[in-house]
């Protein structure tokens, strides 16, 4: 099997995002960066594909230079090599162009298998993983929440996939599709391994190699303005006894705040 | 799960300057050895924090001496130096006014040094010792020292994937026993393996005891005139009372960003007071709100300072282990300055390190020469002539001021070498201080915060990037017995206080009892607790590598 999981660098969850003064993103000057949290999952999903199956996994990631953090976190973890395609304008893509970046990267490869996470933290849009499937010409599948595959191959054939997808309200599907194809990867999918002291040795010695730019990629989607969430705290005092008051809150909570 | 294990020559703890100052200067000898040796000294660095600089904390003024000898093309190689230092003032503050000093006292005095961003200059000099080949593990915290007998053979990391009930998860990873003939222990302030080392081997013994002081600091973004990059300012006197030790630091950043800061000696002796109060305190005098006003909070951080100075610091070297930097305690508490140190003795452990494995003779005869080192050059020349000076303030801000004055004129004869306490040995019950009723746990400083100014510290430590894996056994180990029966009675339960991460609460069971809950996940590493607990039951170790703050731009 030849995985390739695809990465995000995406800044930190434990900090206060400032805006920029054109208010169409956020200040870089004082970010820290971490993976992609579905992203992480993909590379673990891949990693565990490659011990039942065998082949190779390669981690592929679009942005700056700052993102070889992340690539080389993912070698540490397991990865065998990576791909990196390397542009400032990376930086805070939309979905096409990063989906685009990847696919001329990714496109002589021939992968059996492209995880991608379901979505990044920062942007949030669900869309490169789906994007890139289309750029690559293969079928894909979202929200994944198990991965089976049946490698037996006949005369060539790739082989097949089962996949698991979460629907609303605790409803599940099975899927069953050929390969090559993509999967876009849910957060919980199975549990993350640590890097190890070797592993991250290891990543050293091993193979990143730097793609550029496809010319002429514009973005199709333009960040008009970006806004912190108003803080707003409204407090409703029930009044009557309390039998009643509590009649009144569960009947608050059902009809109005739709929390029951 | 078998434990892994790696051996290198020499093993470096901790990725602060000391540390990386240390790596970088092992990376210089090797490549200077050329073509003379067969294989370069491996070298390898632990740190706890996710990635390098996430957990350093300082001002910061940097005083570039030793920057200068390490990496003298450091403009060249882009070194992070936000500001040149200019317009310094010092005031003493009273409740509402402030009186400047008319000079400035000459240890203040930064013409020369730069304001920094300790946070992005470590990250550079991590890069420095990356480039140098130089192995940088993070998110790896030093659990124990490997011994055999007296001699330091390694360090072992610690484990991860273990349950907040000690169970091992699926994801398990033991920690690695690591090898090295020589370990240079730079794990800062209070740091978990210095303080065993100076437990197991004694290594403080006829030195004087150690001393501390809290830093909380906070970064904020003002209209851009407000305050001119390189602009150094420090307060005394309010909000701290003469038996209080300590002072704000005020430093302008390039594009509207300030650090402000307040520093607290951890020997006060009132059990009801609050450093993360004072430091509120501080912010609302008339001369800090106006100078915050508009202007937004945007991250905090709070670590523990070595004030003790010359006296206090143990003895550094051992069979097989150095130490170096904050950890033992080379700072100077008058010029308020350590991070030039730390470089310091981290290039001289570097160089004692690298001679004594190409000798092969890592014992604690060959590593003595760091001493003669640290002995013959800039580090004694600057803290021996202080060395009493922190000592002093114990006698109250006046005694303090006048032997940092004396210090200067007379070149250290006076105030000569003082004896201090131990600071969680001068706090008084309280019964002592006040005569407060038993069990009493009312601030004594007690101001409220209107989350514009001043904050509480639940949302302060919201603004440290404090994360840690909640699903893992607290890393404070709290001998409870304690608290509801002797502590909550005598001193109205300090941690409560003086931690400024709110890590310690007091809780009350079904019936009454009081029981202290800690709440380890808010923990910034600190280490206030480990040193000013009045019956030292409170041992700091590290939580699961990785977790902790991110002081990104601190």
């Amino acid at each position: 099997m030849k995985i390739a999981v695809c990465i995000k660098q995406v800044p930190t969850r434990e900090w206060q995002p400032r805006l920029r003064d054109d208010k169409t993103w956020i200040r870089e000057a004082d970010v820290s960066y971490e993976m992609n949290e579905p992203d992480a999952y993909a590379l673990e999903e891949a990693l565990r594909l490659r011990e039942k199956h065998g082949g190779e996994v390669v981690v592929c990631s679009a942005g700056p230079a700052r993102v070889q953090q992340v690539i080389r976190e993912a070698l540490a973890r397991g990865a065998d090599r990576a791909i990196h395609v390397e542009d400032d304008s990376l930086a805070a893509a939309d979905a096409f162009v990063s989906a685009g970046a990847l696919a001329s990267a990714m496109a002589d490869e021939t992968f059996d298998l492209v995880l991608t996470g379901l979505q990044s933290d920062d942007q949030g849009h669900g869309q490169t993983g789906v994007v890139l499937a289309e750029r690559l010409g293969i079928p894909h599948s979202t929200i994944i929440m198990e991965v089976q595959i049946d490698p037996s191959t006949s005369s060539g054939q790739a082989g097949s996939l089962r996949v698991k997808r979460e629907l609303e309200g605790g409803w599940f599907q099975w899927i069953a599709m050929p390969l090559p194809a993509l999967l876009t990867i849910q957060s919980g999918i199975n549990q993350l391994r640590y890097a190890t002291l070797k592993g991250i040795m290891a990543a050293k010695k091993k193979e990143i190699r730097k793609a550029s730019l496809p010319a002429g990629l514009q973005p199709s989607q333009q960040i008009v303005a970006l806004a912190m969430p108003a803080r707003s705290k409204q407090t409703h005092l029930i009044g009557g006894s309390a039998g009643e008051a509590a009649k009144e809150l569960v009947r608050l909570l059902r009809d109005e705040a739709r929390a029951l | 799960m078998t434990r892994e294990t790696l051996e290198v020559d020499v093993l470096i703890v901790g990725g602060g300057p000391a540390g990386l100052s240390a790596a970088i200067r092992l990376a210089q000898l090797n490549q200077g050895a050329g073509a003379t040796h067969a294989s370069p000294v491996s070298v390898a660095v632990l740190e706890k924090a996710r990635e390098p600089g996430a957990h350093e904390l300082s001002g910061a003024i940097l005083d570039p001496s030793a920057l200068r000898d390490l990496i003298p093309d450091f403009r060249e190689k882009g070194a992070p130096l936000e500001s040149d230092v200019h317009g310094e003032r010092v005031y003493f503050l009273t409740q509402q006014g402030k009186v400047p000093f008319p000079i400035i006292p000459p240890p203040l005095r930064n013409h020369g040094n730069y304001v920094i961003s300790i946070n992005k200059f470590v990250q550079w000099l991590a890069q420095q010792a990356e480039a140098g080949g130089v192995d940088f593990f993070s998110g790896f915290p030093g659990q124990d020292v490997l011994m055999e007998g007296v001699r330091v053979i390694g360090v072992r990391t610690g484990d991860k994937g273990i349950s907040r009930h000690g169970q091992q998860k699926p994801t398990f990873e033991p920690g690695v026993d690591i090898a090295a003939k020589v370990t240079i222990f730079c794990d800062g302030v209070r740091g978990n393996l210095t303080k065993e080392l100076l437990r197991r081997l004694q290594l403080g013994k006829d030195r004087q005891p150690e001393q501390f002081a809290l830093g909380i600091k906070e970064l904020w973004e003002l209209p851009k005139d407000r305050v001119a990059p390189g602009t150094v300012m420090h307060t005394m006197g309010y909000p701290l009372r003469h038996e209080e030790f300590g002072g704000a630091f005020i430093y302008g950043l390039p594009d509207g960003l300030l650090s402000l800061g307040f520093v607290v000696g951890l020997d006060y002796k009132d059990p009801l007071f609050d450093p993360h109060m004072a430091f509120n305190r501080f912010k609302q005098h008339p001369f800090t709100r106006a100078l915050l006003d508009g202007g937004q909070m945007i991250r905090y951080g709070a670590k523990a300072l070595p004030e003790g100075g010359w006296n206090t610091i143990p003895r550094p070297y051992m069979d097989g282990g150095l130490i170096a930097g904050d950890a033992g305690g080379f700072m100077n508490s008058v010029r308020l300055k350590g991070i030039h140190l730390a470089m310091r003795t981290g290039m001289l452990a570097a160089e004692t390190a690298y001679d004594a494995v190409r000798a092969g003779d890592t014992s604690a005869a060959a590593l003595s020469r760091y001493q003669l080192k640290i002995d013959a050059g800039a580090v004694r020349a600057e803290l021996y002539p202080v060395r009493g000076v922190h000592q002093a303030f114990g006698s109250g801000l006046l005694a303090g001021v006048v032997a940092a004055g004396l210090s200067v004129v007379t070149r250290g004869l006076v105030p000569g070498d003082l004896h201090g306490e131990p600071g969680h040995e001068r706090m008084q019950t309280l019964r002592d201080y006040s005569g407060a009723a038993p069990g009493t746990m009312t601030t004594s400083n007690l101001t409220t915060a209107d989350r514009t100014l001043t904050f509480d510290k639940v949302t302060n430590v919201h603004y440290s990037g404090t994360a840690h894996d909640e699903d893992q056994p607290a890393h404070l180990l709290v001998h409870t017995d304690v608290c509801s029966s002797i502590c909550g009675p005598e001193y109205g339960h300090p941690c409560t206080r003086f931690c400024p991460a709110n890590v310690y609460e007091i809780a009350h069971d079904a019936d009454g009892t009081p029981r202290l809950q800690i709440n380890a996940s808010n923990c910034v590493h600190c280490k206030t607790c480990d040193i000013m607990d009045p019956y030292q039951a409170i041992t700091w170790v590290p939580p699961e590598g990785g977790g902790g703050p991110q002081y990104s731009g601190m």
